[in-house]
């Protein structure tokens, strides 16, 4: 082998999800699945790797950020597909999820790892050879400063090797915008974003991400067939239960935390209980309402990450409206960090429109499976919580 | 004869007798054409051409009054489904039209009136300034200043942003004259087809500059005193500071003040401000030292200073143009049912000295009906028609139910906007 070779499979055992791994792992990448989980799981030479895999799932789960170490090798590209088959068969976007989180965040360690290991330039090297196997737009360059800002005595330089093409650059970074990733807010020059090693790193975490996701997406279909198919390898169908019903544990923790976030265009109302969707009637009628509704309203649309601009714009509807007064007043509440009023104390202070509004989900509670019993409401965002899953669920009641 | 009728037949003759003005746009026949007939007020589109005499051919025969094709390329561009259609990617269209912005000769030529109270009045408002209402009816005119205006946007856009920040190629940009306020720029470039609507946004915000974040680019406040950009930086603090020396170094006091006045500076401040001007003139010259420090100058009023020069500094482009896929754009060559000019396309090299109402050209000669001999008797319908310069010649103003014998392209200017009927 060549040494340019043998450094492509180093890099494709710590980094299995990159596309050239169809080229120099033929054997083991375009295997017949089938074939695959067979030679796995009748061997007990890859016991670690099925191991590694119970681990990682319940890692996953845990929602737990930790990163049981392992060895780049081509153990490491079984796990990998391995990883890929179950959650194909799974077939659950939440599951897939977690995993591409947790996934993703471990290859952002690794290559983290490398460059702030003491071969820092051997970092920048591997990392620019992921980014030219991935088919970037890369630019290796002298090391360059491109940007300073001074305060007082404090000099911060930014300085990078890489230079990345606007497009790929939009493109990575499209699901992650906030101030710093935006185009307006970085140096672009001849059609080349200035990047820093740490932010690509982070980009091309998000691209494994990505890629992880897309597993429930393909040749739909053909799960069925392929889980019968697999499940005829008894270790294979007892791992396969075991993540299953851990999953199944688990689910209920954060079954009803699925996020529930402001997005532009996108009208909450429908997940807002009672309280909330009273005092919202209120001022688009118009009306006064109460100091303590208002704090209230407040607290609650940004705890659901809804923008200052926003809030003002929704009490701009009030006769006693004072822009300069609101914007104070919403930005202190954000600073502050104050968390909404509990259902309590929203029915202590007469706010709680549960009966008026005959919500069956405020009055009769939801079942817990996890209690094995019927639960109160305790909080209005647990409402908005949980009136997310049941639409999700199409249980629309 | 209706003014549709008769226009209808005038372009019918400029697409008959000028088929080659009708030049094929890149990929012809992956873009969806959209035509505007004379007798509704539909748009027909979901059409596609195999090839340019076929689209030749349907202009001749159905000589529309708007003509437009699609940004987008698409392998079945005549389905009648957008999802269908097979997507397979965007140039990205940039357009500048001077609706979309205030110029100062608006003042002088653009007039409206309300319906509800009958007040009227110049220049360019949202609401009737008397009592208030929204329906008014607007009447918008152009001339050679806000024309020039567009011209300078686009050449802003071209100069100050695609070529040094984005390393756009004179080839990869299709110009074009709109035929009417403004400019469109297409880039056809592989890599920008394939960037998604909120990738679009991303770059609207980097043309506008709306969305900075002074923070990041290294603007802070500490203490109570303000540390300002460095001047080595090549982002956006560069055209920031840039700008800011070249208005110290070259614009009068007065136009200075103006700027302030408009941004919302009280009078103490303007002063302020340009009794420090060498002060700041000096530091922004300094790489070292960034204190920012005019008397009475807060990090609000700074802020707003800021987003005052970055107005100046951004392109007026038409946001929502740029950012939807599916647009449809004036197809080159075709003729502007509001106008009766061509819209023309442009080499980079050409529109530096294109000149739109006096183009001595002749192929670049947007007025393609331009005729001194042939005269048209027409009655004025609208209620005043401002003075203006076509060719270096002043024509009107003109008031409702004047009748002049004038010059073809005018008559067909004046006819196309609605402005006049025939005079049989
Ligand atoms: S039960 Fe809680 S969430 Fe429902 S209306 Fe009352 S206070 Fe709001
Ligand atoms: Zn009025
Ligand atoms: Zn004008």
């Amino acid at each position: 082998m060549s040494n340019n070779s043998s450094n492509l499979s180093q890099l494709l055992q710590q980094y299995p999800w990159l596309p050239s791994l169809k080229d120099i792992y033929r054997d083991i990448a375009l295997k017949d699945p089938i074939q695959f989980i067979n030679d796995i799981f009748d061997n007990e030479q890859y016991d670690p790797i099925i191991e590694r895999i119970s681990k990682f799932f319940s890692v996953a789960f845990e929602n737990l950020e930790i990163f049981p170490p392992f060895k780049p090798d081509e153990n490491n590209i079984s796990f990998y597909l391995l990883l890929k088959i179950i959650l194909f068969v799974l077939n659950n976007k939440r599951i897939t999820n977690r995993i591409a989180n947790l996934y993703s965040k471990v290859t952002y360690s690794e290559i983290k790892k490398e460059l702030e290991g003491n071969n820092r330039r051997n970092g920048i090297f591997i990392l620019y050879q992921i980014c030219i196997n991935l088919g970037l737009n890369i630019q290796y360059i002298e090391e360059e400063t491109y940007h300073t800002t001074l305060i007082r005595d404090n000099k911060k330089e930014l300085k990078t090797n890489f230079k990345l093409y606007f497009t790929d650059f939009l493109h990575l970074s499209s699901n992650l915008k906030d101030d710093y990733r935006k185009l307006v807010n970085n140096t672009l020059s001849k059609g080349y974003v200035y990047i820093i090693p740490k932010e690509l790193t982070r980009l091309i975490q998000e691209y494994v991400r990505k890629k992880i996701l897309e597993i429930n997406q393909i040749d739909k279909d053909n799960i069925e067939n392929m889980r019968k198919s697999l499940f005829n390898n008894q270790n294979f169908k007892s791992l396969y239960d075991n993540i299953y019903s851990l999953w199944e544990l688990k689910k209920e923790d954060f079954e009803y935390s699925i996020q529930v976030r402001f997005e532009k265009d996108k009208n909450l109302m429908e997940l807002f209980p009672p309280c909330v969707k009273e005092t919202l009637i209120l001022i688009k009628e118009g009306q006064n309402i109460p100091h303590i509704s208002r704090l209230f309203l407040t607290f609650f649309l940004l705890a659901l990450d809804y923008p200052v601009d926003n809030i003002i714009e929704i009490f701009s509807a009030t006769p006693d409206f004072n822009k300069q007064i609101a914007q104070y007043q919403v930005e202190f509440a954000k600073k502050k960090e104050y968390s909404p009023h509990s259902c309590d104390t929203l029915k202590s202070l007469n706010l709680c429109m549960a009966t008026k509004y005959k919500d069956k989900l405020c009055i009769e509670g939801y079942f817990s499976k996890k209690k094995e019993q019927e639960q109160k409401i305790k909080h209005p965002l647990f409402y908005t919580q949980l009136k997310q899953y049941k639409l999700s669920k199409g249980q629309n009641d | 004869m209706t003014n549709s009728t008769y226009l209808k037949r005038v372009f019918q003759s400029y697409y008959r007798e000028r088929k080659d003005e009708i030049i094929p746009v890149s990929s012809l026949k992956k873009r969806e054409f959209g035509f505007i007939p004379w007798d509704k007020k539909i748009m027909i589109r979901h059409m596609g051409f195999s090839d340019i005499n076929l689209l030749r051919e349907y202009t001749v025969n159905n000589p529309p009054r708007h003509m437009y094709s699609s940004g987008s390329l698409y392998n079945l561009p005549n389905n009648q489904e957008m999802e269908y259609k097979d997507y397979v990617g965007c140039d990205l269209i940039i357009d500048i039209d001077v609706d979309h912005f205030y110029t100062p000769c608006k003042d002088k030529h653009d007039f409206w009136y309300c319906q509800e109270c009958n007040h009227s009045g110049k220049g360019m408002i949202e609401k009737c300034t008397k009592c208030g209402s929204l329906k008014i009816k607007k009447f918008s005119w152009f001339c050679e200043i806000c024309l020039d205006i567009s011209k300078k946007e686009i050449l802003n856009l071209i100069d100050n942003f695609l070529v040094p920040d984005f390393d756009i190629q004179a080839n990869e940009m299709q110009i074009a004259f709109s035929g009417h306020r403004g400019y469109h720029l297409k880039i056809e470039n592989d890599k920008i087809r394939q960037l998604t609507s909120e990738d679009r946004r991303e770059l609207v915000d980097y043309f506008t500059g709306r969305n900075i974040n002074f923070q990041i680019l290294g603007f802070d406040e500490h203490a109570g005193q303000i540390f300002g950009f460095l001047n080595n930086n090549k982002d956006w603090s560069r055209k920031i500071t840039d700008k800011i020396q070249n208005m110290l170094l070259n614009n009068t006091n007065e136009e200075i003040t103006k700027f302030l006045e408009q941004i919302g500076l009280s009078k103490n401040l303007i002063i302020s401000f340009i009794n420090s001007k060498d002060y700041f003139l000096n530091i922004l010259k300094n790489n070292d030292y960034n204190l920012w420090n005019i008397e009475g100058f807060g990090i609000t009023t700074w802020k707003r200073f800021l987003k005052g020069i970055v107005h100046e500094i951004g392109v007026e482009i038409d946001e929502p143009v740029t950012i939807d896929i599916h647009r449809l754009i004036r197809y080159p060559g075709s003729l502007h049912g509001k106008t009766g000019f061509k819209v023309q396309a442009l080499t980079l090299e050409e529109l530096y000295e294109f000149n739109p109402l006096n183009e001595n050209k002749k192929h670049l000669n947007p007025i393609v009906f331009e005729s001194y001999e042939y005269k048209q008797k027409i009655k004025i319908s609208s209620i005043e028609i401002p003075e203006f310069y076509i060719r270096d010649k002043t024509y009107g103003p003109y008031f409702k139910d004047d009748i002049i014998d004038i010059e073809n392209h005018i008559a067909i200017l004046l006819l196309s906007r609605d402005v006049a009927i025939l005079e049989e």
